[in-house]
């Protein structure tokens, strides 16, 4: 073993802006950009926004403290995280489940950076605004070329390994550092350009018109229910990984907690402002997903004035909010994996990026694929990890050991003990009910038996794969931190 | 569809309460990191808990002495303490008379 290299210190952020950063860029994606304006105005405007704003407070803000908390804590990995509270053991596994659908996530997450990348290539070359542009056929000629997408997941891929490689402080946080900064620019100019469309006042009503009565619907609840959680990544590992990197005198809860939740919901209700009033000005209906970006949005960039530079503004913006976040999704699987094994960063960075790039084949294949692996992850793996995670902190570490030596320890907003019943009983809650209300939802439907063997088969193979590979380690102990608290 | 007074009100109110606050949480936070910064050139150490969290964290060890944490909270905050007194200039806003109270647990 005498080549392998001797690890040395653990990698902190360079600045606390760069932390910041790489938070937001982490949890601002596609979903920021492309569903959350529609949603929004679809689910009564206002009404939307005041529910929205309540679950991010109840649950996103205090839910995201608790896991950058559990990071800076144990200043490891998910699964170093996990063993730390749980002890050596098949129950370790539970941080398996988090890296598993990390890396799920993230095989179909490449794909779909990809297409942002072509878009933003083809608005360089100015392509919407040509003569005889057809935005559907365009797109629809996208999505039937298989090679051209595998070929995009693979400079995807090849980016965020070339980014990865240079590690913390001189990849992930030299980049962020001017994407994010860069997003919130381009959305700016885009607000600007839409606010001075004649027309442009039918978008702002249809974003920001209130419609009290949908407070009162169950639908408007669990749409920002859904937002509030998923937007902002929760209990995916990812705040758990970035709080890892922080320094000793690092504050956790203003931070990690408040400035992430709601700086990133913040971009969404930019994006509501920069896309509608552009949508409404040139007569367009608005739709969700890739029918707003790739249909809707192209079809207007030739109507308005400077439309291609706005093209250009919009798409460069859009690739650098799904790229950061793609970044960082994988970086969960780096960390863990390069403390767990005795391969160094690089070596990891290329076997996991390979890894994924080789999942992500058949969701770079097919769209169907993609859009059958989101729904399923979406409602079922994603909820499986936040379960996990909050779990560990609720039920084992406890959340007031956790709120008293990490929460409030150096922290710049004081968190009282309103927070222990919130990660102990209701986010736990909330995630089950969201498991089970899609199950009964979907019952039967092919996703839903997808989701069911996400949620039974990745807690059994992460404690297989656990106790084997502890068990190699001398004999399983218990939990150095058993019982949790109240 | 016309802009109406409630219309603009919601749009202000969103953007104060998003941006405003979203704002308001990086400029409290860049300030206070500078704060830290300044700190730990003067005297490479820093308090590392309020009065309100350092009493809670003594509480909550008096309350717990058998607890598998206890030895690392006591850790924590008898590092504080210590901080406390060996320093002149503290991060949170602790008085003469809070710091001669404290002990050692």
């Amino acid at each position: 073993m005498a080549d392998v290299p001797t690890k040395t210190a653990r990698a902190e952020w360079g600045t606390r802006f760069g932390f910041l950063m790489a938070m937001i860029g982490a949890m601002v994606g596609a979903g920021n950009i492309w569903r959350f304006p529609y949603v929004m105005g679809n689910n009564g405007g206002g009404a939307f926004v005041l529910a929205f704003l309540v679950l991010l407070f109840l649950l996103a803000v205090p839910g995201l403290m608790a896991e950058v908390a559990l990071g800076r804590y144990t200043n490891k990995g998910v699964i170093g995280a996990f063993r730390e509270v749980v002890g050596r053991g098949g129950m370790v596994g539970f941080g398996i489940v988090v890296l598993l659908v990390n890396v799920a996530l993230m095989s179909y997450y490449s794909p779909l950076i990809g297409w942002t990348l072509y878009y933003a290539i083809h608005s360089l070359l100015f392509t919407f605004t040509a003569a005889g542009f057809e935005a559907e056929t365009f797109m629809e000629s996208f999505f039937a070329n298989p090679p051209l997408m595998i070929a995009l997941h693979t400079i995807v891929m090849g980016a965020i390994a070339a980014v990865l490689v240079l590690g913390i402080r001189r990849g992930v946080e030299r980049l962020v550092v001017y994407a994010v900064p860069a997003l919130v620019v381009a959305l700016v100019i885009m607000t600007i350009r839409g606010l001075t469309l004649p027309g442009a006042s039918e978008g702002i009503a249809f974003t920001f018109g209130i419609q009290w009565e949908y407070l009162t619907f169950s639908d408007t609840w669990i749409a920002a229910l859904g937002q509030a959680l998923f937007s902002t990544g929760l209990g995916w590992g990812i705040a758990l990984t970035v709080g890892s990197y922080l320094r000793e005198y690092d504050d956790v809860p203003l931070g990690g907690g408040v400035f992430t939740a709601i700086g990133e919901s913040s971009i969404g209700i930019l994006a509501a402002l920069a896309i509608f009033p552009v949508v409404f000005a040139v007569g367009v209906e608005p739709d969700a997903g890739a029918g707003l970006a790739f249909i809707s949005l192209v079809q207007v960039f030739p109507e308005i004035p400077l439309g291609g530079i706005v093209a250009v503004v919009f798409f460069l913006g859009f690739f650098l909010a799904t790229f950061t976040s793609g970044l960082l999704i994988t970086e969960v699987s780096v960390t863990t994996v390069s403390e767990e094994t005795r391969l160094s960063r690089t070596q990891t960075v290329l076997g996991i990026c390979g890894g994924i790039w080789l999942l992500g084949l058949p969701s770079a294949y097919s769209a169907d694929v993609l859009d059958f692996l989101d729904f399923v992850f979406g409602n079922w793996g994603l909820p499986l990890a936040t379960l996990a995670i909050i779990g560990v902190i609720g039920w084992i570490l406890g959340p007031e050991r956790l709120r008293l030596l990490a929460v409030n320890r150096n922290a710049g907003i004081y968190v009282g003990k309103w927070w222990d019943p919130v990660i102990k009983f209701v986010i736990p809650a909330v995630m089950l009910f969201i498991m089970g209300y899609f199950a009964w939802e979907n019952f039967g439907e092919p996703e839903m038996i997808a989701g069911m063997f996400v949620i039974v088969l990745f807690p059994i193979v992460g404690y297989a794969i656990m106790s084997v590979v502890e068990g190699r380690h001398g004999e399983p102990d218990s939990a150095g931190v058993t019982g949790g608290d109240d | 569809m016309a802009l109406t007074p409630a219309v603009l009100g919601m749009l202000a109110f969103t953007l104060l309460a998003f941006w405003g606050v979203a704002l308001w949480a990086l400029a409290r936070t860049l300030r206070q990191e500078g704060r830290k910064v300044d700190i730990l050139k003067q005297q490479n150490r820093m308090d590392t808990y309020s009065p309100k969290a350092l009493a809670e964290l003594r509480e909550w060890i008096e309350q717990n002495p058998d607890d598998p944490l206890v030895d690392t909270a006591r850790e924590r905050y008898n590092e504080c303490v210590e901080v406390l007194r060996q320093t002149d200039t503290h991060y949170y806003d602790w008085s003469d008379e809070e710091i001669a109270r404290l002990e050692r647990v």
